[in-house]
C-alpha cells in the first residue's frame, strides 16, 4: 500500500531543506534497479516481500526481458523519519518528513546519455559498486560525469550476499576487497575533485559508504552497528564508527582495542568482529534452518518476525530476517538524508555550472538561493513517452520559482542565442505532473528544488530546453548537457511501402524526442539516418521506432554505417594553385596536419571561433608551438564553423585579401564538410593561404569566382598532402575469468582489435582487459565474444578516438582505397575519385 | 534518309504559307546548327515554289524572310520567343528535341527530326517484355522517333494477333504545331491519333483519365492506375526520359535504346535522383532566403508561377529575391551566397539541375511547394500530397515537373496556424520559423534589419571576431554579418591616393609574374 498521498507529497515539496534529488548510478549489472526496489518498497509502493525481484523502475517490457535498464526512470518517494533516526542530523530541516526524488539510471554504456540527463536534475548520486567486480569502466565514466556536474556521491558496496553465500570468504579477506573497492572509487573522485564541492571522497567511518545486498533487501552503514555497540562499550557513536573501520583491532579475549593486529587468534579487525561476523553467523544459521539457535539470536537483536514468517526456511527466511534486522531503506535513506545535499545547499555551488548568463543577475541569484518566489528557471533534461501515443512529458527540474498549470513559459531550445528569436517559443503548460510510483499525479504547481513533468510542451522541445517565465526576456538559458558518448553508429532506414513515408517521418520525430542521444537526420542522398551510441542503443531505438512510433509499419534497415574522417599525413608537397572560372583570380594554398591534440582541443571547445583571440593565441603558442602572430590569423574553423579544421592566412601584403575572406570561408566550410576522398568530413587539417592574385575589378573577384575556387584549391592541397582516412575506434573493456582470455584474444585479433591493458582484479579470479577496436569491426562483436567465451565475457565499448588508417587511399588496392570506394558507392558518387588535375591549375 | 524529308521542309513551308507569316525565326539547338544553312536554302526554295503557285492563284505573293536563331538564353528545348521578337518574327520553327511547353505569344512549328531505328528489333523487344511482365504496356518514346511509331504499331498488331492477352497502348504526340493560348486552338495536325490496340473504339470518347508528359498524351481506362502499367520508353536517356522516371516513379519502367539496339532495365541511378530531390526539399525547409531564378521567358504562365512562388515564400515567412541570370551555372549562383536555396522556374525538361556543384541547391517549383506549403493544396489528380495534421507537407513520392500543373492548384484555403513546431531533419530537432510567432512585426523588421543587426553586433562582444554564419532573414542582414561590406572610406585622409602602375599582360600570367612562372 502506498504510504503517502499526493497532497502530502505536494506539501513536502515546499520544504526545500527536506528534499533530496538523487540518481542511482553504476556499471551495468551492479544492482541499481534491484537496490532501488528496496527504497520504493519502504515507501510502500511495492510490497517488501517482492522488493529486489520486481525492478519497479524497469517499466518497459524489453527492460524486464533483457534484465537491463534502458531508460532512466524518476520516482518521488515520501518518508516520515523518526526523531531517533534524525537525532544526529546537523543540517537544516523542517519536520521529519522527507521527499526523495530518485532517478534510476541505466548502467550499460550505450545508454550513458540517460545518465547524463538524470544527473543534471539531481544533486546527489548513489554510486553502486559490485563488491566482487569492483569499480568498472562505466562506474568511472558516470562518476566523472557526476563530479563534472557537481553532484555529490555516496557509495554503496552492493551484492554483499555474494560474499556470504557464493564466495564464502572470511572476514579479513572481505574487508580487504571492500577496502580496495572504496579506495578505487576514491581515486577517481580525487582525480575529478572540484574545489567548490569540497572533499568528495567517501569514507565508511563517516557514514558515506553503505554495504548492501539489493537482492535481499538489506544494507547497513557503520552507523547502524555503531549505534548498537556504542552503549555497550560506553563510547559515543562517532568514536565507535571510527573503530569499526580501518586499522582498529579488537581482541575478544583481552577486550582491548589496538592499532595493529597483535597476532593473537582472538584479535580481529573491528569491522570483522562486530559487523561482518555477526551477519555471517546470522545468515548461516538461517541458511542451515537452525531455528533453535536462531530464535534466541533474533530476540537478542530485537527482531520480531510475524508468525507466518517463522515458517519460512532457507533463503526466504534469511531474506526476511535480514530485511527486518537491517532494512536497506533505513541505511540508504539515512545516508542520503545525512550526506547528500538538499537543493537549497546544492544549488549554491551548482549555479555557476548551470547558468550561462552573468552570475549576478536575478536568475542566477534565484537559482543560488533556490528561491520559490523568484523567477522560474526550469531545465527539461529529457522527454518521456506518455501513455497517450505520440505525446511526451517534458521531464525536468525546477531550479527556481514555481512551474504551475496553465502558466505561459518561454521555451529556449539548445540553439537559442540571447537577444535573438531563434529556437524560442512562448507556450502554456497544460498540466504539471509528479511521478508517484506507477501513477502520475497532477498538481497545481511545483516549486523549485523538485523534479516535474510538464504536459503540452512536447511539440516544441526536441530533447531539452530551458523554461522561464513569459516576461523574463533577459534570462539566459541553462547550459546544455555534455554527453560522454557520441552517436557514431548509424543506419539508414526506409519504408517498405513508399506511401508510409509520412509515418516514418512522424516516427523519427518521436524517436528523436524519446532519447537524449539518438540523432535522426537526412543524408545528402536523401536517406533517413538514425545514429546511436552503440549497437545495442540502435537496436532499442529501431525497435521503439517500429513498434511504438510507427504502429509496426514495415521498415528496411541498412547495415550499420560508420562515418569516417579525412585528414592529411604531411605538409603538401608543393604550393598548389587554382584559378577562378574566369581565370582572373588565383588562390595558392598548402595543407598540413594539425599539431597533435589540437583537433581534440577544438572538439572540446577549448579552442573555437568564439574565443577571445588573446586566450586562443596563448593556448596555441604555449601548448602547440604556434607563432603568436600566426594564431591571430586564423580565418575560420570548419565544418559548421566549429569543426576541427582551419584556414590560416599566411599571405603578406596582398591587395583586396579582406574582400575575398568571406568567400574563401564559404568555400572552406563546404569543402571541409565533404572532403576530396569520399565526401566525409575533414579532421585535423590546417589550410594555409599562401598567396592570392586577384582581378583589379571587384566585379570579377566576387563570390561566384572565389567560392568554388577556394573549394578546389582546398581539395588540391588536401590531395597533395598525403591524404588519409581516419576511422573511429572504440575503447572496449572486458571483464572475464582467466579461462576465457584465450577466446577474447582470438576474437579481438580477428576483428583488428588490440589489447593494451590486462589486469587481474586483486582478490578475484577476474581479469580486466582494455582494448582498442575499430567501430566498423564492432558489429556483432558482443555476440561473437559471448560465443567464443561461452558467455563469460561481456564487453563495454565506448567511442574513444579517431585512428588513422595507415594505407594510402590514392593507391589502388589498399585497404583505405577499398574503404573509400565503398563509401563512394554507398553515397552514389562516381566510383573514381576526382583526380588532382581537376582541382589544381597550372600557370 | 534524304535531307528534305528529315527536316520536313515541305510541311514547314506549308505552315509558313498557311499562316501568312512574313518573318519566320528558325531556332536551332547547337548540335543541328551545322545544317542550318542547308535548311534555310532549301526552305527558301520550297517557299518560293509554293509561293509561285499561290501567286498564280490569288496574286498577292509575298516573300517570307527567314532568320536563324542559335545559342538560346535558356534551354534549347523551349521556343525562344524573346529572341524571335528581336527580329520581329511572327512565327518560330523549332528544330530538334522539344519539350512542347506551350508558348505565350508566337505560334510555333516543331520539327523533331527523324532518327533511324530498327523497327522489327524494337517490336520484338516490346512484345517479349509485354509477355514476361504480364502487365498492360504503355509505350512512350522520344519525339525524334515519333515518325516510326505508326510502323511499330502496325507490326505490334501483327505480332499480337496470336496473343490476344497482350495489352499494348501507345501514347501520341500532342501536336507539332503550337499556337499561343489566346488563339485557343491547339491543333493536332499531321499526327494520326494512336488509339488503343485492344480496343479499337475512338480514343477521344473513351472514358478515362488523361495523362500527358513532355508532349506525349495518353488516356487510361477508368479504374486503372498508372502504377499498374509497364512503361516502355523508346529513345535515349535524356532529360525527357528522366522526367518520365521521376513523374511515374511508382511504375515499372524499361527503356529501349534505339541507337544501341538494346534494353536497359536498371534505373537505380534515377531512383537515387528522386531521393536526392527529397533531401533537397528537406533542405529547402530550413532556408530563410530564397532566390527565384527566372529560367524561361517563353513558357506560358511563367509570370504567374513566379508570382505564385513569391506569395508562397512570403506566406512561409521567408524572403525571396527574383533573379534573372540566363542559364544558371555554379559560378553565377555563387554570387548570391545569401540565398539558401534557389527555385528554378523553367520548362519541365531543364528544371532538374543536379545541384551538387552549386553552393546552394536548386529546386523546382513543385519542390518549393512541398517545402514551403503549410496549407492544403488542391492538386491535380496524379499529385497526392499527404497533408498531415502538422504544418509539414509530407511527400509520398508523387512528383510533378511541369509548373503548369501546379498553377491549377488553388491556394485559396486560409492558412491555419499549426500547433507544432517544424522538425528539421538536417538539424535533427525542432526549429522555429520566424513567421510562426511574429507575423506582424515582419515588415518593420525587414526595413530595419540592417540597423538591428548592427545594433546586435555591437551588443555581442565577440561577433566581430567570429565568422559564424548566423541565421539571417534578408540580404541586408546577411551583408551586415559579412566581414567585408564594401569599400572602406577613410574620412580622415581626403587627399587622393597616389597614382600606381597596375598589372599588364594576360590573366594566364601577367607580365610581372613571368619570373615566377619559370620557377614552377
Amino acid at each position: 500500500m502506498v504510504k503517502f498521498t499526493g497532497e502530502e507529497l505536494r506539501k513536502i515539496m515546499d520544504v526545500k531543506h527536506n528534499i533530496r534529488n538523487m540518481s542511482v548510478i553504476a556499471h551495468v549489472d551492479h544492482g541499481k534497479s534491484t537496490l532501488t526496489d528496496s527504497l520504493v518498497a519502504a515507501a510502500g509502493i511495492i510490497a517488501q516481500e517482492v522488493a529486489g525481484d520486481v525492478r519497479m523502475t524497469d517499466t518497459r517490457a524489453d527492460e524486464a526481458e533483457r534484465g537491463i535498464t534502458i531508460k532512466s526512470t524518476g520516482i518521488s518517494l515520501y518518508y516520515e523519519m523518526t526523531d531517533e533516526a534524525l537525532k544526529n542530523f546537523k543540517g537544516k530541516k523542517e519536520g521529519n518528513a522527507y521527499l526523495i526524488n530518485l532517478i534510476d539510471s541505466p548502467g550499460h554504456v550505450d545508454f550513458s546519455s540517460e545518465v547524463t540527463a538524470a544527473l543534471r536534475i539531481t544533486d546527489g548520486a548513489l554510486v553502486v559498486v559490485d563488491c566482487v567486480e569492483g569499480v568498472c569502466v562505466q562506474t568511472e565514466t558516470v562518476l566523472r560525469q557526476a563530479l563534472g556536474e557537481r553532484i555529490r556521491p555516496v557509495l554503496t558496496v552492493n551484492k554483499m550476499d555474494r560474499c556470504f553465500l557464493e564466495l564464502q570468504v572470511d572476514g579479513e579477506e572481505a574487508y580487504q576487497t571492500f577496502q580496495k573497492v572504496i579506495e578505487n572509487a576514491n581515486v577517481i573522485m580525487a582525480t575529478y575533485e572540484d574545489p567548490l564541492l569540497g572533499d568528495d571522497q567517501v569514507y565508511p567511518e563517516k557514514g558515506t559508504v553503505a554495504f548492501s545486498a539489493g537482492l535481499h533487501g538489506w544494507a547497513f552503514t557503520l552507523t547502524n552497528f555503531a549505534k548498537m555497540y556504542a552503549s555497550k562499550f560506553g563510547v559515543d557513536e562517532s568514536k565507535m564508527m571510527e573503530r569499526l573501520w580501518g586499522e582498529n583491532f579488537f581482541d575478544s579475549a583481552t577486550k582491548k582495542w589496538t592499532n595493529k593486529n597483535t597476532g593473537s587468534l582472538t584479535c580481529k579487525r573491528g569491522f570483522v568482529q562486530f559487523c561482518y561476523e555477526p551477519i555471517k553467523l546470522l545468515i548461516n544459521t538461517c541458511m542451515n534452518d537452525n531455528k533453535e539457535a536462531l530464535w534466541p539470536m533474533l530476540r537478542k537483536l530485537h527482531i520480531t518476525l510475524k508468525s507466518e514468517e517463522r515458517d519460512l526456511t532457507g533463503k526466504a527466511l534469511m531474506k526476511r530476517v535480514m530485511q527486518t534486522w537491517l532494512p536497506a531503506s533505513n541505511a540508504l535513506l539515512e545516508m542520503m538524508i545525512f550526506h547528500l545535499p538538499s537543493p537549497a545547499t546544492a544549488q549554491k555551488y551548482r549555479v555557476e555550472n548551470l547558468y550561462e548568463g552573468p552570475l549576478d543577475d536575478a536568475y542566477a541569484n534565484a537559482i543560488r538561493n533556490c528561491d520559490p518566489d523568484g523567477p522560474l528557471m526550469l531545465y527539461v533534461s529529457k522527454m518521456i513517452p506518455a501513455s497517450d501515443k505520440g505525446r511526451f512529458f517534458a521531464f525536468g527540474r525546477v531550479f527556481s520559482g514555481k512551474a504551475s498549470t496553465g502558466m505561459k513559459v518561454r521555451i529556449m531550445g539548445p540553439n537559442y542565442v540571447p537577444g535573438e528569436k531563434k529556437d524560442l517559443y512562448v507556450k502554456s503548460v497544460q498540466r504539471t505532473v509528479i511521478w508517484m510510483g506507477k501513477k502520475q499525479e497532477t498538481v497545481e504547481d511545483v516549486p523549485c528544488g523538485n523534479t516535474v513533468a510538464l504536459v503540452g510542451l512536447d511539440q516544441f522541445i526536441t530533447k531539452n530546453a530551458t523554461l522561464t517565465n513569459e516576461k523574463d526576456v533577459d534570462a539566459h538559458p541553462i547550459r546544455a548537457m555534455k554527453f560522454s558518448v557520441s552517436p557514431v553508429v548509424r543506419v539508414a532506414v526506409r519504408c517498405k511501402i513508399a506511401s508510409d513515408l509520412p509515418k516514418l517521418v512522424e516516427g523519427l520525430k518521436r524517436l528523436a524526442k524519446s532519447d537524449p542521444m539518438v540523432v535522426c537526420s537526412i543524408e545528402e542522398s536523401g536517406e533517413h539516418i538514425i545514429a546511436g551510441a552503440g549497437e545495442l542503443h540502435l537496436e532499442i531505438c529501431l525497435k521503439d521506432l517500429q513498434e511504438d512510433f510507427m504502429n509496426h509499419a514495415e521498415l528496411i534497415i541498412s547495415d550499420p554505417v560508420v562515418s569516417f574522417r579525412e585528414t592529411v599525413l604531411e605538409k603538401s608537397c608543393r604550393v598548389v594553385m587554382s584559378k577562378s572560372p574566369n581565370k582572373h583570380n588565383r588562390l595558392y594554398m598548402e595543407a598540413r596536419p594539425m599539431e597533435e591534440g589540437l583537433a581534440e582541443a577544438i572538439d572540446d571547445g577549448r579552442i573555437g571561433p568564439r574565443d577571445d583571440p588573446k586566450v586562443r593565441s596563448k593556448i596555441l603558442s604555449e601548448e602547440f608551438g604556434w607563432d603568436k602572430d600566426l594564431a591571430k590569423k586564423i580565418w575560420c574553423f570548419g565544418p559548421e564553423t566549429t569543426g576541427p579544421n582551419m584556414v590560416v592566412d599566411m599571405c603578406k601584403g596582398v591587395q583586396y585579401l579582406n574582400e575575398i575572406k568571406d568567400s574563401v570561408v564559404s568555400g572552406f566550410q563546404w569543402a571541409s564538410k565533404e572532403g576530396a576522398l569520399a565526401e566525409e568530413n575533414m579532421r585535423g587539417i590546417c589550410f594555409e593561404v599562401c598567396d592570392v592574385v586577384l582581378h583589379a575589378d571587384a566585379l570579377h573577384r566576387g563570390g561566384g569566382q572565389i567560392i568554388s575556387t577556394a573549394r578546389r584549391v582546398i581539395y588540391a592541397s588536401q590531395l597533395t598532402a598525403k591524404p588519409r582516412l581516419l576511422e573511429p575506434v572504440y575503447l572496449v573493456e572486458i571483464q572475464a575469468p582467466e579461462q576465457a582470455l584465450g577466446g577474447i584474444y582470438s576474437v579481438l585479433n580477428q576483428k583488428r582489435g588490440h589489447v593494451f591493458e590486462e589486469m587481474q582484479r586483486p582478490g578475484t579470479p577476474l581479469y580486466n582487459i582494455k582494448a582498442y577496436l575499430p567501430v566498423i569491426e564492432s558489429f556483432g562483436f558482443s555476440g561473437t565474444l559471448r560465443a567464443a567465451t561461452s558467455g563469460q565475457a561481456f564487453p563495454q565499448s565506448i567511442f574513444d578516438h579517431w585512428d588513422m588508417m595507415p594505407s594510402d587511399p590514392l593507391e589502388a588496392g589498399t585497404q583505405a582505397a577499398i574503404r573509400v570506394a565503398d563509401i563512394r558507392k554507398r553515397k552514389g558518387l562516381k566510383e573514381q575519385m576526382t583526380p588532382l588535375s581537376e582541382f589544381e591549375d597550372k600557370l | 534518309m534524304e535531307f528534305e524529308s528529315r527536316y520536313e521542309i515541305s510541311r514547314t513551308a506549308e505552315f509558313i504559307r498557311g499562316g501568312n507569316f512574313t518573318k519566320a525565326a528558325l531556332q536551332f539547338p547547337d548540335e543541328l546548327l551545322k545544317d542550318s544553312v542547308r535548311i534555310v536554302s532549301s526552305l527558301r526554295d520550297e517557299l518560293r515554289r509554293v509561293g509561285e503557285s499561290d501567286a498564280e492563284r490569288d496574286g498577292n505573293a509575298k516573300d517570307a524572310s527567314l532568320f536563324v536563331m542559335a545559342d538560346t538564353a535558356y534551354g534549347s528545348c523551349c521556343v525562344d520567343e524573346v529572341g524571335a521578337s528581336h527580329v520581329g518574327a511572327d512565327c518560330v520553327v523549332h528544330y530538334g528535341h522539344a519539350c512542347l511547353s506551350p508558348t505565350s505569344k508566337l505560334p510555333a512549328f516543331y520539327v523533331f527530326g527523324k532518327a533511324p531505328m530498327s523497327v522489327s528489333d524494337c517490336v520484338k523487344n516490346l512484345v517479349d517484355h509485354a509477355m514476361t511482365s504480364g502487365k498492360p504496356v504503355l509505350v512512350l518514346f522520344g519525339l525524334e522517333y515519333a515518325h516510326l511509331i505508326q510502323n511499330i504499331r502496325e507490326e505490334v498488331v501483327e505480332a499480337c494477333e496470336s496473343r490476344p492477352q497482350l495489352e499494348i497502348q501507345f501514347a501520341e504526340v500532342l501536336c507539332s504545331e503550337m499556337n499561343p493560348p489566346d488563339k485557343q486552338n491547339i491543333c493536332n495536325q499531321g499526327m494520326v491519333p494512336a488509339g488503343i490496340l485492344t480496343d479499337d473504339k475512338s480514343f477521344e470518347t473513351l472514358p478515362g483519365t488523361r495523362y500527358g508528359i513532355g508532349g506525349l498524351v495518353w488516356k487510361l481506362r477508368e479504374g486503372r492506375k498508372m502504377e499498374d502499367s509497364l512503361l516502355f520508353w523508346i529513345g535515349s536517356d535524356n532529360s525527357a526520359f528522366a522526367n518520365v522516371v521521376l513523374t511515374f516513379n511508382g511504375c515499372e519502367i524499361v527503356r529501349y535504346d534505339a541507337t544501341e539496339n538494346c534494353m536497359v532495365t536498371d534505373f537505380s541511378q534515377q531512383k537515387r535522383i528522386l531521393k536526392r530531390r527529397y533531401y533537397l526539399v528537406e533542405k529547402a525547409k530550413d532556408a530563410n532566403i530564397i532566390g527565384i531564378l527566372v529560367g524561361t521567358l517563353g513558357v506560358a504562365g511563367y509570370l504567374r508561377m513566379i508570382n505564385q512562388m513569391k506569395e508562397l515564400t512570403a506566406a512561409a515567412g521567408k524572403k525571396a529575391y527574383t533573379l534573372v541570370v540566363g542559364r544558371p551555372n555554379p559560378a553565377k549562383l555563387a554570387n548570391f551566397p545569401e540565398c539558401d536555396v534557389f527555385i528554378y522556374v523553367s520548362c519541365a525538361q531543364t528544371a532538374l539541375l543536379d545541384s551538387k556543384e552549386y553552393l546552394s541547391p536548386v529546386i523546382t517549383p513543385f519542390e518549393a511547394m512541398l517545402a514551403f506549403n503549410s496549407r492544403t493544396l488542391s492538386v491535380p489528380h496524379q499529385l497526392k500530397l499527404n497533408i498531415s495534421s502538422t504544418r509539414d507537407t509530407q511527400w509520398t513520392g508523387a512528383y510533378v515537373m511541369e509548373f503548369r500543373d501546379l498553377i491549377t492548384s488553388s491556394l485559396t484555403e486560409s492558412r491555419s496556424h499549426s500547433k507544432e513546431a517544424r522538425f528539421s531533419f538536417l538539424q535533427g530537432g525542432y526549429v522555429e520559423d520566424f513567421d510562426n510567432q511574429e507575423n506582424d512585426e515582419e515588415d518593420e523588421e525587414g526595413a530595419l534589419a540592417l540597423a538591428n543587426a548592427t545594433e546586435k553586433a555591437l551588443q555581442l562582444r565577440d561577433t566581430a571576431n567570429s565568422l559564424v554564419k548566423r541565421t539571417v532573414k534578408s540580404g541586408a542582414e546577411f551583408l551586415a554579418t559579412r566581414s567585408y561590406q564594401g569599400l572602406e572610406i577613410h574620412n580622415k585622409n581626403s587627399l587622393p591616393e597616389p597614382y600606381l602602375k597596375g598589372r599588364s599582360g594576360r590573366a594566364a600570367g601577367y607580365l610581372d609574374e613571368k619570373s615566377e612562372k619559370e620557377n614552377f
